[in-house]
């Protein structure tokens, strides 16, 4: 895997240059965080719910080991497997063996970031075994071999059209189909022979249950109960973060969940798994890979409290305005830019730059991770570990310099106001300042402030200082 | 060290501390309102349908009625036969030719409109996901206010091994963000009450 840094800035322009896509990405995605609003002021108890959220997720990640440790032997109890994977290579091991101990050739699983995490896929179909992603907009984006864009609607950056070219080539549909109801149709019943023939299922979980040994799944179309329900074999992949001490507490979070993703009250299906079914075998996989390192991390671990919901996704007019791939990772938006670098430094050293520090990603997000202030941190940190551009580092190191002395930064200014006026354009629009792009240059003004107080002010002054 | 051992011993190295973090007392917050039409409202929003009887028809006829092309009616409740019993599926691929599952809910839940299946409503899992259609039958008696009281106060999230949370039919909005009632799961969901 390529370690250079990703250039956010330049897929971001790509984007931009598609008007049509563009614009519904954009509209959608405000949307969602429009309808995230109605429901949040439908209940009053709103912000206790967030309180709640961040204060259960907080205290849970402070007695992770122990309440691992209770969802391990509870789990055990009701017959189900526990496997622990270090990391994605692990992860993918482990699955493997469980997959080839039950000579299975076929896995239906539904959408699960952390598998995405793992780079799961092309390790078991080197090894015979065919994947089917069975979540719509997971399908279409493992058809059209890209990660997914949005970690709750995973084809958001499509329109009709792409998908009908996309189902056309691999489910021979008609390309000229702009009725998503048909192509919608198309994929369930693509898919109904596949689960049905499938060797082992596999799914992801929103929430693991410490008291319980349960784990929830939360899903709208259907597929994961498909999947964990029709082959006997269900393997679950799950992020150690996930855990909660108390079924209790699942009240507060689902809640919340579907409420701050789409803006529906809750998803079509919850479902809560707490053993094999009858005939059946159930394993579950506890992936860390990097997590047990960033709750080290004493500005980023809250960033673990993270229930995947998009919400400050949706929000982020960034995000919106450059579309998940460009973050070149596997999780994208705010939360993307703050978790992607404790996998790879230097390779997502870019993405906590694309943001406004607007604040808005903060403010929505349902379990009050302060993601705008922690993508101002992770920009102090990569300063730090020198991971920044050339120009951005020079041009930074320049105007430190500046600002540090006053009279030379009064005799820069005033010649800016003067060349701003002046000079042409090139001045700011050239390569070493990516800002100028899609931006205007302010109207320069005739004096700074400095000069007209000097000029004004310094004789009145001292006039009113003498009365004294 | 295995994996395992690994893990847990970087989270005690890595943790804040504990001390710091107290775990807050349940909640319950919000409308308290455990009521018929309160679920309705709920149900319809997440695009489930009530079954009502007509002129104090029968619920094989309001099936019948609902649902004029089925052929395989499958019932896993005592109020009808349907045309094959649940019990008689022995593996969860015989539920494929389902068109109508007809079950009862343990309980609903008016905040979401959601019904709760287990297997012990379902003598075969799959049954509520490859059926064409589902018909839910539940006791007005048995709803709980919002998500707080059922995790709180139903039992059945303690017991079931497999427990499912059906908030309406199985819906998709990933192509161009067009809303779509009957994704991959059931494509119309039904609740009868009595």
């Amino acid at each position: 895997m390529s370690n250079r840094p990703v250039n956010h800035a330049r897929a971001a322009e790509r984007f931009l240059e598609d008007a049509p896509h563009l614009k519904f990405h954009d509209e959608r995605l405000w949307d969602m965080r429009q309808k995230r609003d109605e429901q949040m002021h439908m209940l009053p108890e709103w912000q206790e719910l967030r309180a709640e959220a961040s204060r259960i997720k907080e205290h849970t990640l402070s007695r992770l080991p122990e309440y691992l440790e209770q969802f391990e032997e509870n789990a055990k109890k009701n017959g189900i497997h526990v496997h622990w994977a270090r990391d994605g290579a692990e992860h993918n091991r482990i699955v493997g063996e469980i997959l080839k101990d039950h000579n299975a050739r076929s896995l239906i699983k539904s959408k699960s970031m952390v598998t995405e995490e793992c780079d799961m896929r092309p390790y078991l179909e080197k090894r015979g075994v065919t994947v089917t992603e069975t979540d719509l907009g997971e399908r279409i984006q493992q058809l059209d071999d890209q990660l997914p864009s949005h970690i709750v609607v995973p084809a958001v950056h499509k329109l009709t059209s792409d998908v009908a070219r996309i189902f056309a080539k691999d489910y021979k549909t008609d390309p000229g189909i702009r009725d998503p109801h048909l192509l919608a149709e198309a994929q369930r019943q693509a898919a109904r022979p596949v689960i049905l023939h499938a060797d082992a299922g596999m799914t992801g979980a929103n929430f693991v249950v410490a008291e319980t040994g349960t784990f929830v799944v939360c899903t709208n179309e259907g597929n994961a109960d498909l999947s964990a329900t029709v082959p006997n074999l269900h393997i679950a992949t799950i992020g150690i973060e996930r855990l909660v001490p108390r079924m209790a507490d699942l009240g507060v979070f689902i809640r919340l969940l579907s409420r701050s993703a789409l803006g529906s009250p809750i998803t079509q299906y919850t479902s809560h798994f707490r053993g094999p079914q009858k005939g059946g075998e159930m394993h579950v996989v506890l992936v860390d890979n990097g997590r047990s390192a960033r709750l080290g991390m004493s500005d980023f671990w809250t960033s673990l409290k993270c229930i995947r919901c998009g919400a400050c996704m949706n929000t982020c007019p960034v995000y919106r305005r450059s579309g998940g791939l460009s973050y070149g990772a596997v999780y994208s938006g705010p939360i993307g830019a703050i978790i992607d670098p404790t996998f790879n430094e230097r390779k997502y050293s870019t993405l906590p730059y694309a943001s406004t520090l607007n604040g808005s990603c903060t403010n929505v997000c349902p379990v009050k991770i302060n993601i705008h202030e922690q993508l101002y941190k992770w920009r102090r940190v990569l300063v730090q570990h020198h991971e920044m551009p050339f120009v951005k580092r020079e041009i930074m190191h320049m105007a430190g310099k500046l600002m540090g002395q006053p009279k030379l930064y009064r005799a820069a200014i005033s010649t800016t106001e003067t060349s701003l006026s002046t000079l042409p354009r090139f001045a700011l629009y050239n390569w070493l300042n990516p800002w100028g792009k899609h931006r205007e240059n302010p109207h320069p003004v005739k004096q700074t402030f400095h000069s007209w107080y000097k000029a004004n002010r310094t004789n009145k002054t001292s006039k009113s200082g003498g009365t004294q | 060290m295995n994996a395992r051992e690994t893990i847990l011993q970087a989270l005690r190295t890595n943790r804040p501390s504990p001390e710091q973090y107290p775990l807050p007392p349940v909640a319950t917050l919000g409308d308290l309102d455990a009521g018929r039409e309160r679920f309705i409202t709920s149900l319809k929003i997440l695009g489930g349908d009530v079954l009502e009887p007509q002129n104090g028809e029968t619920l094989d006829a309001a099936i019948a009625r609902r649902f004029p092309d089925a052929k395989n009616v499958c019932s896993a409740v005592p109020e009808t036969n349907g045309t094959m019993r649940a019990e008689t599926l022995k593996t969860p691929q015989d539920a494929k030719d389902v068109d109508i599952a007809v079950v009862r809910a343990a309980f609903g839940i008016a905040e979401t409109g959601s019904i709760f299946l287990s297997e012990a409503q379902l003598p075969l899992n799959s049954l509520a996901h490859l059926a064409q259609h589902i018909v839910v039958l539940l006791s007005p008696d048995e709803i709980t206010a919002n998500m707080h009281t059922a995790y709180q106060k139903r039992p059945e999230f303690r017991s079931a091994k497999y427990g499912v949370l059906m908030s309406g039919p199985s819906a998709t909005a990933d192509i161009q963000g067009v809303l779509i009632r009957g994704a991959q799961g059931v494509r119309t969901l039904s609740v009868w009450f009595g």
